[in-house]
This record gives structure tokens, C-alpha cells and sequence, in this order.
């Protein structure tokens, strides 16, 4: 039966209304306009339009086809089949974790987009180790490293997992069989299911034996914790607590014991309420010392001394005969309770005086009841280990994170006794200098890919979890160790492993159980206890046990050996020392080969893709030692042989640093590695020189130096390479004292005073001399930044977070050396010069070559200041008027816009830039080979923010204010229907600074941070960079205070 | 005829027996004659030299600007050295041929062609720097205000660089123009005496079908007044407006009010002297010895040393200013004691006694009147007012406001290549020119044979004594 259905085309169908029936009748529904072309009887020769109108729209109309044929480039976005529910392209996703690679730790928040990590930010809702330093962050480029193992590997050859499972498994049981050791050997692990982990992996095989190695040892501090404490960890430390901060070579800005000190530091740097007073005694300049109220310049091996002496004027109130060290005691003494004595010494007798210091001032900065697990490793096993090795009774060796063929002290007879090792398995990613020497390479995840937890301080637990599927190969550490035990976790059934989070699929592993699975146990069980659950911990990233913290009951120990021998530690000493030290940029070289870090300008030197040995400019002078600049204004030095106790490393460049203690040299950790991978070497040659090689005894503090000079030049690459501010300071970096600033401060001209430029009617200030109109701030927020040089301590995290967020290019050392840098942030930092005219007249050195000579050198001791630098977003900005083609212009939230495409490469905008802030693409850095870093291949440009254009050669880019962040957070408010809240609003650079010292936000905004900084009367401190020039800024800074007595 | 007479006081401007007939003799023979081996020689040299510099701008092009020795502190260098040295160098043939003209100066006739040649070919490699030191000069159409489908951009009428297109396309196109309108006639007088057909078209096609007739010669003199009287103006406003690129900007020692008339003097300082430069080897390769005399010369050193005293009081008040402001910032601007002392000493003592001591001997007679010192002298205020613009830029540059981001400048091979190509393909230019076109203004100079050329005034003084 044919179907009687009709199907409507509209209602004009139903009613059979006669219009539409006629519009069906015809082809198209309108006309068609060709009468013009024809006359009235449908001939052409009559047509209204003329011939040359035909042949117009004729050609129009075949040209228009023709380009249509044409094809642009065709890039291929490939749609979601099935697209995650959590996911949506465009939209980032954050997820709370933890990075810790056993040199650095880290609560972070990872950005992820379209399932990839883009950035680590911090977790600010976690109050411990939330603030990633420049290396965690910089580790998530370590991700998307293309020289790392993608697959396992035995003998060097590539494996599949069954295969090598199958053989250390053989050869586990061989070594228990034969009743030889299996060696764990790893970086310290703060892991508290691991260690559960690590019990049953001994039931298995119960010869196995776990040892923890820390490549720069803080063995005698550990051990002076254990020995008054009887825990194996190290004292903690609240510098909120702290009125009097006594420091003796204690970087606890950077490295000291694991760090995370800044913030509470800093909040104590606020001169508007009552601010510590901080004394530094050190050799090297330190990023501390950088920040000190007092730096005391001592010689490294005086520290032991400077500690006894306080010891005894605090403990048995001993006059002090060291009248440099006097100030501190009496300062520590009348702060009592409020003072703090830190150390950085690694000896435990000189860090007993220390706790017995604290003690009798009953400080409450010192917290030795909230114990620190972080780097809590002692040396004594390591040195075991060796020997056994040698002697054959380690039948299996696992290492994990640890590179002792490059960076223990004896790492020959550390390779030496590995020949006697029968098996020995890494699993690194990376065939680094020990991981090559590995017979099997069963590599494990990077932090991103894992599972994992961590118990950094008491009572303090965080979580790591995958944000992205492994990239290769790979199977975690843990979860080799479980398919070695044969795949089963007691306690842990299958059950449960089967009921676990749904998205994660172990990708490479022959067993059902999974470190996950015994992870969520132990949480659930042991952790949590029921008082908050599995999925809440994991979304917050850590987890606090308030009631594990007791008050701890120190031994009763008879100090007087300790003092005895603290005070005669070095009775001998040669006549120049060696403090070697670690960067907040390389630490102990764990990541050389990370592009991001190695161009990281180090905060005080500001070189980068260096070591060096520093020395002071006396000492340089006598030991015939130069430092020079080339035609290029770039920096040259000499080279020296540096000798400690008959090791010699060759040709170490010399850089002559302010701030170095005569007598002293210093080298820093981290370089000169070998086998780091590409980027760690230059011209197949390491980079910088290996100190560990001088780490005798793994004492950082040598006193049997030789150096004699080598042949040959160095060539730094310096990114800045004038150190004082020129006469200029009133200008750049306002400073003042806490004295003057408290009791002036309803009288801001004492301390700073407005500038004042003369007019035809008097002196009037700045703002008030102005030729061009004031920017409509009517339109949506006006964003300000507001830079702190009282909190920020110079660490550089906001350099590496701008790295990362804004794609900015990595160029090279050669690059840098041509002056040619890309940092869109950089952190300028001065050193003091008390010259001025009247002192050089009265030096009868004021002529000429003789006064810049004079101004350009800075002091002996010279106090620092850190300036972060980044566009300051100029209202009237110098750039704008002078670009030809208007690439550069305001935009209507304040910022000066740089608009890539349309920019033709003057240069003229940076000519014209007062603070040399724009970056030009002298080259194209991305898919080049000849900037082999991560940009030339698709793996390390998976790291790249989509929300950012990656520049392309020959166009000028600059910080952008980011504004791709702060129209996200606009558009999410206008979807939400809801006004702009500050918490809204944020630069990768504020995000960023651990200690505040970047504000971002709107300053129309009356609830906002950054609208109380910027009023000049609630805010006495603010001031622009270089106001005379008129540009206006919409960066503004906030002076220094030091807490001086003048 | 009083048109026809002059001062017998005043020195002859046209040396030797000339007549009309040999006038255009002394012209045509060099068109109409094969080339010289010299001319081969220099000819070859400056095209290799161009080539070079071809190369070089199409390596910086093809990898970047990288390959010069610029960085983030310093972001011009040779590049802009390089404009504004070759604009300088075309101010002295407008000069002379309008601003002379419209002053009636008739020793201008003998040198007016060649010197606005020299402008010519100068613009043209000044044109070439705006170019190419941009980061994507395939796009440097875009610095022209043309319609476009990019939306509603338009280009940055604030911005100098932009008054710079303007000034340039301007004085080239009108340079050009009178340059060519002189050359009309002299085709002319070639086309009828050359006696090969091939030469004989290719010049009629020069010269528009100039036939000579008074109404010709009154339009001829009437475009000639007009087009000078439009031309001076662009004397002083081209390199007035090359100035605001540094003067209205806010960098020290660029920033500077008195830079426009300050860099006009010193264009017509450098311009001459790149005048007194190229005609004194012209007058010798291509025998003019009578139309170029020390006559000329000794004028074209007086206007260098007019000039050259501007350019002294100039950077005498600039070092002054820089001292008297007593701000921190002034100490290192080109002219003050931290460039003298600093890392570019020598560059600022090249400028000094290039430009400042040196052209003092040409207040001696003698040697104002001197061809080899003259000769000498010129190339050494050329090297001077290279090392000018290169302290303004790069000095200036190199220590700006913040001491953290000061830094130095070194120049590449490619740097030296570009330049150096410039130096010859202006050459190839000139050479081309003076080979193939009539390098003096020989139907204006006639005009003034009767008054001014040595034959005649001797007759005039011996008829005067009959």
C-alpha cells in the first residue's frame, strides 16, 4: 500500500495559500537579478546595465571562483570521538599535586590543557611547601624532554616490560639465593606509603636493604637533631615568630634544609607593621644575605667560631671578643623569645650550639617539636654501601633519582665498586652518568604520570596524581617494585583494586595491583582515619594532622666536647677558603639539561648557563685575576686550576662578585655534567665544572685551597652586566630606613619625595607636567601592578612562571652573551655604591674617567636590592607614539598592547623604551634547529600554552600583563553574570611570588589589594620607575625599607 | 650685452679657450667614446662590492636580523648610521641646485648635475636601510597609509618614522624630477650630436623630443624655478624630519631640541664634502679640469666650513648641556665626558677631530684652493659624520636610563657587507651615470660662457684696453 502521507512544508502548504504555491512553481524562491542584464524581451543588446558592467560582474564573478579554488595551509585540528567529561578544549583544568624529584618539593596546582600539563602554579590553599621554586616549576619541562629513555631498556638495548621483569626478578632471587644485598638506593624519600611499600618488598626478599642519599649532605644537622631529639629529621622553623633573624650562612631563602621559609619571612618584612631585623654572617653573597638588614662578611671557616662565641655570650653571657659579630648577640640577647639563630653549617656539633642557642632564648621561632622529613638523610649508609659493593655483597642495586657517578664526592670508587654489583638497575629516565652504567633501565614516570604521596614536615601529607597518560614506556618505581614481589600487596585486594578511580588505566604493568591501590589503603587507613575522605584529600592536594605535633623533650646533652670542638674545627686554614654553595636555579644539577633553568639569569651574579668561581676584587687583584668586557659589552674572565686536598678541577672560570668575603672563593653544585642531554652540553662539552669533584669529606666548606691560574678565557653570559645604579638610585630604586620611614611616615618627602620637574610657573610634580590627554579609564577594570622591593627576596620563581606561561623563547648561552635574552620579566639587581660627587671630589677623583670608573664599582660589602623589571605598561608609553604601523598600542584595561601580526620590526619601540623591556625575534626561535632546545620539536612544544601565539622572527613581543589570563577570568565573569572579583585576577608572575611581593588587579576596584596600594596616601611607599620621564606607568613600585639604625 | 658681463675681478668660472662647439665636445666625447680601462676597473670593483652587499641583505633577510650585531639594549646600530649618513650625503645637490638657483649663484652650473646625481643615488641607499632593518620588510608596505583589508588599520601618524616616509618619497620623486627636467636639454644637444643610431635613439627617447624652440626654453626655465623653489624646502625639512626620529623620542642625548637645524647644517657639511669627494676624481677621469676649478672648490669649502662651524657650536652646546643639566642621566650621552672616556672613546675622537678640527686648515687659503687637501679633507669629514650618527645612535643606545640593561654594540661581517654594498652600488650608479650621461649642465653653463669663461673676459679686458 503506498503511503498516503504528506509531510508540510509550512502552513502556507496546509491552507494551500496561492503565494506558495506560485514559490514552488519556481526554481529559486526570489528573483534572480538579471534583468538588468537583459531587456524587457530577455535580449541583451538593450540591457539597462552596460556591456562593461556585464564584463565587470563577469570577471568578478570568475575571479571570485578562482581564488575560492585556491587552498590556504591546511592544519588539521582533530575533533574528540569521545570527548572526556572532564574536558573541554579551551578550558583548563587544574589538579592538585605534588612534585618532588628528591632534591626539590612542592605543593602545586598543575594547569592542564586539552589533557596536557602547560604549568605548575602554586597551591596556595595548602600552608606548607605551596609555592613551587624556579626548579619544580621548571621540572614540567623535564615532561616533555625529547633525550629521555622512551622505553626500557637491558643492556642498553630496548626491552619490553615482561622481559625485564622477568630478568630482575631472576636475578632479585639470584641475589637472595646467594644471600647478597639488594640495594635500593635512592634520593630521600618523604613517602609514607612507599615506606609501607618498602616493608613487604623486604618480606619478599628480606636481604633487601633501603638506603637514601642526598647529593649536598645535611648529615651533621640531621644528626645533631637525632642526637638532642632522637627523630631522624631536622628542627623546624617559623620565621613569623622571628623579631631577630641571626643567620650564620644560612641561605634559607634558597636551599637551606629544603626551603619554604620565604613567605613567613617576608611577612615579617612588612615595614608598616613591626619588621624583623635580619643579620647574615656568610662568605659567598647568598640570595639571604642578599636580603639581610647586616651582612657580615666572614670566612667560611669562622662560621663554626661566630656560633661558639654566640654560644657562649647567650648561654653562659661571655663578652664577645669579635666586635663584627657583637651587634648580632646583643640583638639576639635583647630579642629573647623573639630571636632565631639559624645555621647552614653541615656540623652537627656547631648545629648542637645552634639548637642550645635557640633553646636558652626559649625562641619561638624555633620549632624543633614540628620536625622536618624533607632532605632528613644522614651520609653514614652511603659510605657503607660503597663497601659493600666492593666487596661483592650487593647482589642487586636499584637506584632511584640518584646520580652518584656525577655527584658523590668519590664517585670514581663509587664506579669502581659498581663493577662488583651483579645487577644493577636505574630507574631514571634519563641515561645520565650513573643510569647509563645500568645494566637494566626500567624507567619510571615523571611527577606528572605517578601516583604518590609525601610527609614533608610532620603532620603535613600531600598527594601527587597523574595529569596526563605516560608518554612512553614507563611504569613507576613502585609499580616495578610491586610486579618484582610478584604482583601482590598484602592487604590490598583485588576487589578494591578493581573499585578504583575509574579514569586512571595503569598503562604498562603485567600486574593488577598498583601502588594506587595501596596508596588509597593507607590513606583511607591510616592517614585520613575517617576524618576526610580519599577523593577530598586528593582534590585538595595534601592533607594536615594537627594532632601529630607533641611537644618534644630534648636529651640532656653535655655541650662542652661539642663547643671544644666546634671552636678548633679549622685551627688550620690555607690562606684562601672554598664555600661551595648551590643556586636557587641549578641546586644540585638534577635538572642541567632543563633549558628553562639554565637560561635562568642566577638572582645575584645574573649569569646564566654558567658556574663560576666567585672571588672578591681584592683577592682577584692580588692572585692577578681579570675580569673584561669585549667589543660586544660581553663579560670574559680568566680561568684558574682550583686545588682542594690533591683534586684538581681545571679551568674554572673566575667571576669577580661584590660581596665575597676576602679570603674566600665559592663554586656552585650543579654543573659541569656529562651525560645531562643536550642542552646541558655546548659543543659537546659540559657546561660549567663539576664541585662536587671538590666536595671532600662532603664538607662545603674547604680551608686547603690552591688556585693557580689557567690558560685561555672564559666567556660569560651575563644579563646585566653593570652592578651599580650610576648616581641614578633616586630615580630606580627608592630606599630607605625603618627608622626614617616609621617616624616620618605622615611626611613622605623625607624618605620619598615626589619628583618635581621645573616649570615656567615653579617646580611641580610630575603627573602635574603633561601634554597629552589622560587615558577614558570608563571601560571595564584599569589593571595595576604593584611590586613590593621589601618582599621580594630575588628568588626568580616569577621569571620561570613567565617562561612558562608566555611561551617566551630559550636562546642559548651564545645568544645571551650577544645581550639578546628574551626574559619578558627580569629581576635587575644593584649592588650599593656609597660614591658620590662630593666623595670623589673630596678623593680628588672626580674628573672624568675617574668618577665613572669610581660609580661603576661597587662596595666591598655592598648592600643589594632586587628590582623585578617587566613592561610598566606605560600610560603615556614612548613605544606607542613611535611606531610607524601602530603595533603597538593602549589598550582599554591599561595595558600597552603589542600586537604581533601587525608589527613590521622596527626596533623602534625598544630604542624608545626608558626601561628596555621589549624583546625582539632576532631569529625564529621555534621549529629551528639552530635553537635546539624544547621549541624545535613537537614533544617540548607540547609544553606551550595554546592561549599565547608563539612569535614568530622579526617581530618585537614584551610582557603582555598577561592578558590572555585576565580576559579568561573577564569572560568566565560575564558567563556567570557576576561582577569582577579581585580573586579573579592574577599574572603569572603574582601567582607566582611566594612572599606577595607582586599585586595585580584593578585599581578601579575599591575592595581590591592593589586599589590600597595604589593610593598614594594609604600607601606611602609607592613610587613609579623613573617617574621624571612622564610615561605614567601602570607598574608601580613600593620602596625598600631596611631595618637599619643609622 | 650687460647679461653678458661680469667683474673682470672676479676669476674666471670656465678655464680655457672654450667655445659653444667645444663645450658640447668636451661633453659628448665621453658618451659617445668608449670606456676608459679606469672606468672598467672601478666599474667591475663596485659591482662586486654591490653584489657583496646583496648577498649580505638577502642572508639577513633569509635568517634574520640576528645576523647583526644589534641586542635588546641596542636596537639600532649600522643600520640607521648607514640612513642617515646617505641622507645627509643627498642634502648638498638640492643645495646647490635650488637653493643656489633661486640665488643666482651661476658657479653652480659646472657642479649642479653630478651633486644632484649624488643625491639621487645617495637616497636611493639611504632608502634601502628603512627597508631592510626591519625585522619583516616583506611587509614594509605597510608603513605607506594604503586602503587595506586588515580592518581599520592605518598607519601611526605619530610616529617619525612614518614622517620619514613621507620626507624621503617626497625629496626623491621631486630630486628626481629636476634632476631629469635639467637633463632634458643636454639629451637633446647628445641625440644631434652623436653619430651612432642606436645611441642617437636612445637619447631622442630621453629627451621627450626637445626641440629647442623659445617656448621650450621658457617653459624649461619656468619648471626649473618652480621645481627649486619646491625642492628648498625639502633642503631643510628631510633632515629636520630624519632629526625627530631621535629628538622626539625620550632617549638621552637623542632627545634634544636643537637637533633639526643641527642636522641639516651637518648634511650639507657631509654633502659637500661627498661633492668635493666625487668631483675630484670626476674633473680628473673625465678631464673637466676647466669647468671644475679652484674656484669651485674653494666656494664648496667655504660652505663646509659655514657648515662645519654650525655643526661645532652644535656639539659644543649639546656637550654644555649635558654637564650643565647636572643629572645623572646627561653623563653618558654622545657628546659628554662618560662617551669620551667610556668604551667608544675612539668613536667620539673621530668625530671630534674629523669634524671639528680637522676642516679647520680650510680657513688656510692654500689649502682651500688645493685639490689633494681638499680631497683628503673631504673623505675625512665623510668618515667624521659617520662616527656622528654612530655615537648618537649607538652611544646613546648603549647607556640608557637603567645601568642593568646597558650593554655595547659590535658589528658583524654582515653589518660591514651591507654597508659596504651600499658604498657600491652608489658607485655602480654614479659610475653608470657619468659614463652615460652629460655630467655637466652644459646648456645652462653656456649661458653664462660669455661672462664668465676665461676666453672671454681676457677678450673683454684686451677690447677694453683697445
Amino acid at each position: 500500500m503506498a503511503s498516503a502521507k504528506k509531510y508540510w512544508k509550512g502552513f502556507g502548504d496546509l491552507t494551500s495559500d496561492p503565494d506558495s504555491e506560485a514559490i514552488e512553481t519556481r526554481e529559486f524562491p526570489t528573483a534572480i537579478p538579471i534583468d538588468p542584464f537583459l531587456n524587457g524581451d530577455g535580449k541583451a543588446y538593450d540591457a539597462q546595465a552596460s556591456r562593461r558592467d556585464f564584463l565587470k560582474w563577469a570577471g568578478f564573478s570568475t575571479a571570485a571562483a578562482t581564488l575560492a579554488a585556491c587552498e590556504g595551509p591546511v592544519v588539521n585540528a582533530i575533533p574528540y570521538v569521545v570527548k572526556p567529561d572532564e574536558l573541554n578544549p579551551g578550558v583548563a583544568d587544574y589538579y592538585a599535586s605534588t612534585v618532588y624529584d628528591g632534591h626539590d618539593f612542592s605543593s602545586v596546582l598543575v594547569k592542564t590543557r586539552e589533557g596536557r600539563p602547560i604549568k605548575l602554579q602554586p597551591n596556595t590553599s595548602s600552608g606548607h611547601y605551596a609555592y613551587p621554586n624556579t626548579r619544580v616549576q621548571a621540572s614540567l619541562l623535564s615532561l616533555y624532554d625529547i633525550d629521555c629513555l622512551k622505553e626500557p631498556l637491558i643492556a642498553g638495548r630496548a626491552a619490553t616490560w615482561a622481559q625485564v621483569d622477568k630478568r630482575v626478578r631472576r636475578d632479585l632471587d639470584a641475589a637472595t639465593a646467594a644471600g647478597q644485598k639488594i640495594v635500593l638506593l635512592t634520593a630521600p624519600v618523604i613517602s609514607p606509603t612507599f615506606s609501607l611499600l618498602w616493608k613487604q618488598f623486604k618480606q619478599k626478599y628480606p636481604s633487601a636493604e633501603w638506603v637514601a642519599y642526598n647529593p649536598i649532605s645535611n648529615s651533621g644537622a640531621v644528626a645533631a637533631y637525632q642526637a638532642v631529639y632522637g627523630q631522624t629529621a631536622l628542627p623546624g622553623y617559623d620565621f613569623t615568630k622571628a623579631d631577630v633573624i641571626v643567620s650564620v650562612a644560612a641561605d634559607f631563602l634558597g636551599d637551606w634544609f629544603g626551603g619554604d621559609h620565604s613567605r613567613d619571612y617576608a611577612l615579617r618584612r612588612n615595614p608598616n607593621q613591626a619588621m624583623s631585623r635580619h643579620f647574615q654572617l656568610e662568605s659567598n653573597l647568598s640570595l639571604t644575605g642578599a636580603n639581610a638588614d647586616y651582612r657580615i662578611p666572614i670566612k667560611p671557616s669562622e662560621q663554626a667560631q661566630a656560633v661558639a662565641q654566640m654560644y657562649r655570650a647567650i648561654a653562659w653571657g661571655q663578652q664577645t671578643r669579635d666586635p663584627r659579630i657583637r651587634a648580632a648577640i646583643e640583638a639576639l640577647k635583647k630579642a629573647g623569645p623573639a630571636g632565631l639563630l639559624v645555621s647552614g653549617t653541615n656540623d652537627g656539633d656547631v648545629q648542637l650550639l645552634v639548637d642550645a642557642v635557640n633553646r636558652k632564648l626559649r625562641s619561638r621561632a624555633y620549632r624543633p617539636e614540628a620536625p622536618v622529613y624533607l632532605k632528613a638523610v644522614t651520609d653514614a649508609p652511603v659510605k657503607g654501601l660503597i663497601s659493600d659493593m666492593k666487596d661483592g655483597r650487593v647482589g642487586v642495586l636499584l637506584s632511584h633519582r640518584v646520580n652518584p657517578v656525577y655527584d658523590a664526592p668519590d664517585s670514581s670508587a663509587f664506579v669502581a665498586a659498581l663493577k662488583n654489583v651483579k645487577t644493577f638497575v636505574s630507574f631514571d629516565r634519563r641515561r645520565d652518568e650513573t643510569a647509563s652504567l645500568a645494566h637494566v633501565n626500567a624507567i619510571s614516570h615523571h611527577a606528572m604520570e605517578r601516583w604518590g604521596d609525601a610527609k614533608p614536615k610532620i603532620g603535613i601529607y600531600t598527594l601527587q596524581q597523574p595529569t596526563i597518560r605516560p608518554l612512553f614506556q614507563s611504569r613507576q618505581m613502585e609499580d616495578s617494585l610491586i610486579a618484582w614481589m610478584g604482583g601482590v600487596l598484602e592487604g590490598v585486594d583485588a576487589a578494591l583494586a578493581n573499585d578504583s578511580t575509574a579514569t586512571y588505566i595503569p598503562p604498562v604493568t603485567e600486574c593488577k595491583l598498583t601502588f594506587h591501590d595501596l596508596l588509597k589503603k593507607n590513606w583511607t587507613e591510616n592517614i585520613l582515619k575517617g576524618d576526610s575522605t580519599w577523593f577530598s584529600a586528593l582534590r585538595a592536594g595534601y592533607y594536615e594532622r594537627r594532632d601529630e605535633l607533641h611537644p618534644v623533650s630534648p636529651a640532656d646533652i653535655d655541650l662542652s666536647p661539642a663547643l671544644t670542638r666546634a671552636e678548633n674545627r679549622y685551627a688550620k686554614t690555607g690562606k684562601i677558603e672554598l664555600q661551595l654553595y648551590s643556586e636557587i636555579g641549578m641546586g644540585a644539577g638534577a635538572q642541567a639539561d632543563n633549558p628553562w633553568l639554565q637560561e635562568f639569569p642566577d638572582p645575584l651574579t645574573r649569569a646564566t648557563w654558567d658556574n663560576y668561581l666567585t672571588i672578591s676584587k681584592v683577592q682577584a687583584d692580588e692572585l692577578g685575576l681579570k675580569n673584561w668586557r669585549d667589543s660586544k659589552g660581553a663579560l670574559n674572565g680568566d680561568r684558574v686550576n682550583l686545588s682542594v686536598k690533591g683534586r684538581t678541577v681545571k679551568n674554572v672560570p673566575v667571576l669577580i662578585t661584590a660581596g665575597q668575603t676576602y679570603g674566600s672563593v665559592g663554586l656552585a653544585f650543579g654543573y659541569g655534567r656529562e651525560k645531562a642531554g643536550k642542552t646541558a652540553l655546548i659543543n659537546g662539552n659540559p657546561i660549567g665544572v663539576n664541585a662536587f669533584q671538590l666536595y671532600v669529606d662532603r664538607d662545603a666548606i674547604q680551608t686547603e685551597v690552591q688556585i693557580e691560574k689557567a690558560d685561555g678565557a672564559h666567556g660569560f653570559a651575563l644579563t646585566q652586566l653593570y652592578d651599580t645604579m650610576m648616581g641614578r638610585g633616586e630615580s630606580i630604586v627608592k630606599e630607605t630606613t625603618a627608622q626614617i620611614y616609621n617616624r616620618g611616615k605622615s611626611d613622605k618627602s623625607r624618605y620619598n619625595p615626589s619628583e618635581k620637574l621645573l616649570t615656567i610657573d615653579g617646580k611641580q610634580p610630575v603627573s602635574k607636567v603633561d601634554m597629552w590627554a589622560a587615558r577614558d579609564r570608563s571601560l571595564g577594570p584599569w589593571f595595576n601592578l604593584s611590586i613590593d622591593l621589601n618582599a621580594c627576596t630575588g628568588c626568580g620563581a616569577c621569571v620561570v612562571a613567565c617562561h612558562a606561561e608566555n611561551n617566551v623563547p630559550v636562546v642559548g648561552k651564545d645568544e645571551v652573551r650577544r645581550f639578546r635574552d628574551m626574559h619578558w620579566l627580569r629581576i635587575d639587581r644593584y649592588y650599593a655604591s656609597d660614591m658620590s660627587y662630593e666623595k670623589a671630589e673630596a678623593e680628588g677623583r672626580s674628573e672624568g674617567r675617574a668618577f665613572f670608573r669610581a660609580l661603576e664599582q661597587p662596595e666591598e660589602n655592598p648592600e643589594v636590592v632586587f628590582q623585578p623589571v617587566m613592561c610598566q605598561h606605560c600610560n603615556h608609553a614612548p613605544c606607542e607614539t613611535v611606531c610607524p604601523v601602530a603595533a603597538t598600542s593602549h589598550g582599554v584595561q591599561g595595558q600597552n598592547q603589542m600586537i604581533y601580526n601587525r608589527c613590521v620590526g622596527t626596533r623602534y619601540c625598544a630604542n624608545n623604551c626608558p626601561y628596555k623591556v621589549r624583546r625582539f625575534n632576532w631569529f625564529r626561535y621555534a621549529e629551528n634547529d639552530a635553537f635546539d632546545f624544547h621549541m624545535n620539536n613537537d614533544l617540548g612544544r607540547m609544553v606551550l600554552n595554546p592561549d599565547v601565539v608563539v612569535r614568530s622572527r622579526g617581530v618585537m613581543e614584551k610582557c603582555s600583563m598577561c592578558i590572555q589570563m585576565t580576559q579568561a577570568s573577564i569572560l568566565k565573569a560575564k558567563r556567570e553574570k557576576r561582577p569582577l572579583r579581585d580573586a579573579d585576577l592574577s599574572t603569572a608572575c603574582a601567582t607566582a611570588c611566594a612572599t606577595g611581593a607582586l599585586v595585580f588587579g584593578d585599581i578601579d576596584d575599591e575592595n581590591s589589594e592593589v586599589h590600597q596600594l595604589h593610593d598614594a596616601e594609604k600607601n606611602k611607599r609607592k613610587y613609579y620607575l623613573l617617574e621624571a620621564v612622564g610615561t605614567q606607568p601602570n607598574v608601580f613600585y613600593n620602596l625598600k625599607v631596611r631595618n637599619k639604625i643609622e | 650685452m650687460s647679461s653678458h658681463y661680469e667683474s673682470p675681478y672676479r676669476e674666471p668660472l670656465v678655464l680655457g679657450d672654450k667655445t659653444y662647439r667645444q663645450i658640447s665636445a668636451d661633453i659628448v666625447k665621453s658618451v659617445a667614446g668608449p670606456a676608459a680601462r679606469s672606468w672598467w676597473i672601478a666599474f667591475g670593483i663596485s659591482l662586486a662590492l654591490s653584489l657583496w652587499g646583496l648577498g649580505c641583505i638577502l642572508y639577513t633577510i633569509g635568517t634574520g636580523i640576528g645576523v647583526w650585531g644589534l641586542n635588546k639594549t641596542i636596537g639600532w646600530a649600522w643600520d640607521i648610521t648607514n640612513f642617515v649618513w646617505w641622507v645627509g650625503i643627498g642634502h648638498a645637490g638640492t643645495l646647490i641646485s635650488a637653493v643656489l638657483l633661486l640665488f643666482r649663484q651661476k658657479w653652480r652650473m659646472s657642479i649642479n648635475r653630478s651633486a644632484e646625481a649624488m643625491t639621487i643615488f645617495a637616497v636611493m641607499q639611504a632608502a634601502l636601510f628603512p627597508i631592510i632593518h626591519m625585522g619583516r620588510p616583506w611587509l614594509a608596505y605597510w608603513v605607506f597609509p594604503i586602503p587595506n583589508n586588515f580592518g581599520s588599520l592605518w598607519v601611526n601618524f605619530n610616529s617619525p618614522l612614518l614622517w620619514d616616509v613621507f620626507a624621503i618619497s617626497t625629496y626623491f620623486s621631486v630630486s628626481l624630477v629636476f634632476w631629469y627636467m635639467g637633463l632634458i636639454p643636454d639629451f637633446a644637444m647628445i641625440r644631434d650630436k652623436v653619430t651612432r643610431p642606436a645611441l642617437r635613439k636612445i637619447y631622442a627617447v630621453l629627451s621627450f623630443g626637445w626641440t629647442g624652440r623659445a617656448k621650450h626654453w621658457q617653459r624649461f626655465e619656468e619648471l626649473s624655478l618652480v621645481l627649486a623653489g619646491l625642492a628648498t624646502p625639502l633642503v631643510f625639512s628631510v633632515h629636520t624630519i630624519v632629526s625627530f626620529d631621535f629628538s622626539t623620542s625620550v632617549v638621552k642625548g637623542w632627545h634634544s631640541t636643537i637637533f633639526p637645524p643641527y642636522f641639516v647644517a651637518g648634511a650639507i657639511f657631509s654633502g659637500f664634502a661627498m661633492v668635493q669627494t666625487l668631483l675630484s676624481v670626476v674633473r680628473k677621469v673625465l678631464r673637466l679640469e676647466d669647468y671644475i676649478t679652484r674656484l669651485h672648490i674653494d666656494y664648496m669649502n667655504r660652505v663646509i666650513l659655514l657648515t662645519g662651524g654650525i655643526v661645532a657650536v652644535a656639539y659644543i652646546t649639546e656637550f654644555f648641556i649635558a654637564w650643565y643639566s647636572g643629572s645623572p642621566f646627561e653623563d653618558y650621552t654622545y657628546l659628554s665626558w662618560g662617551a669620551a672616556t667610556g668604551p667608544y672613546w675612539w668613536a667620539f675622537w673621530s668625530l671630534i677631530s674629523c669634524n671639528i678640527l680637522i676642516p679647520q686648515l680650510l680657513w688656510i687659503r692654500s689649502i682651500r684652493r688645493n685639490f689633494v687637501w681638499t680631497f683628503v679633507i673631504s673623505i675625512v669629514i665623510n668618515i667624521g659624520m659617520w662616527f656622528e650618527r654612530f655615537t648618537i645612535i649607538v652611544v646613546d643606545l648603549s647607556k640608557g636610563y637603567l645601568p642593568a640593561s646597558w650593554s655595547m654594540f659590535s658589528p658583524t661581517f654582515v653589518d660591514i657587507g651591507v654597508f659596504l654594498g651600499t658604498i657600491g652600488f652608489f658607485f655602480v650608479l654614479f659610475l653608470l651615470y657619468s659614463k652615460n650621461f652629460p655630467v655637466i649642465a652644459q646648456a645652462e653653463l653656456k649661458t653664462i660662457l660669455k661672462s664668465s669663461g676665461e676666453n672671454y673676459k681676457k677678450r673683454r679686458d684686451t677690447d677694453a684696453q683697445r
